[in-house]
């Protein structure tokens, strides 16, 4: 679908009906509505520098355990693994608008990778069926960062 | 999102229903904007019926309590459940935000 902010609904829905499909909690998908919508924001603003172009969202099962979805774009090289967490104790004066969007991602996912695979960025989520909780630490994240 | 919105005493109150996404939160913006250029100050939200945030609507939040913090208002917020209340949670906005339970505790304490 093309990278558009009014595609979004669309490829929300499409999620989201796929994994209620595969059985999902329901308290789960919320979860992976967020982390994959964050990730589609940033295309849709970001990636290809106010041309046109496509997004591509697949999903799919990993394992007995685990969802894995892909979303492929063909704008710049964005590597979100790589960006680092916001400061999530400061006052509402200091806190800074945005940057939000990445750590979401990071921490709604059991494990996240980039690759550029040609001219695209392929980012992968894997996601456990039924664990409801934000318990993953975040070692755990840096070393997925750093893979 | 549906917005709907009432003046109850000082305070302005706006209730958020479904969900607030990078589609909806600019609908929200205007809003309070339109809010806030008629001299409120005093805006409380009740996200009772919110289903679903994400880090646009939480930014919209923030740019509120932000404008509001320049001329001495105030937002406070209310009723946060469900996927709503754990963004606020591992986001850190709920420690920085005054919430209450529920809208009659939000109003009692403007």
């Amino acid at each position: 679908m093309p990278a558009k902010m009014n595609n979004l609904g669309n490829f929300i829905q499409s999620l989201s009906r796929w994994l209620k499909q595969q059985g999902m909690a329901s308290e789960q998908i919320p979860r992976v509505q967020l982390a994959v919508e964050e990730a589609l924001v940033n295309i849709i603003r970001y990636a290809y520098e106010g041309q046109a172009g496509d997004i591509e969202l697949r999903c799919g099962i990993a394992d007995d355990q685990r969802f894995v979805i892909e979303i492929l774009d063909s704008g710049v090289p964005f590597d979100v693994c790589t960006l680092p967490k916001p400061d999530i104790q400061c006052s509402i004066k200091e806190r800074k608008i945005g940057g939000l969007g990445v750590f979401f991602i990071q921490r709604m996912v059991d494990e996240l990778l980039y690759r550029r695979e040609g001219d695209k960025n392929v980012l992968t989520m894997f996601i456990s069926r039924n664990d409801g909780r934000f318990s993953r630490s975040s070692s755990n994240q840096d070393m997925h960062a750093g893979a | 999102m549906e917005i709907d919105v009432k003046k109850e005493g000082q305070a302005v109150i706006i209730a958020l229903t479904g969900r607030m996404d990078a589609v909806s939160a600019p609908q929200f913006d205007k809003t309070v904007d339109d809010f806030i250029e008629q001299g409120e100050t005093r805006i409380l939200i009740d996200f009772k019926t919110l289903e679903y945030i994400s880090s646009a609507g939480l930014q919209s939040i923030l740019a509120l309590a932000k404008r509001l913090e320049l001329i001495n208002g105030t937002v406070l917020l209310s009723d946060l459940n469900g996927a709503v209340k754990e963004v606020f949670e591992i986001s850190g906005f709920s420690s920085i935000f005054p919430i209450y339970d529920n809208l009659d505790a939000a109003t009692a304490s403007i």
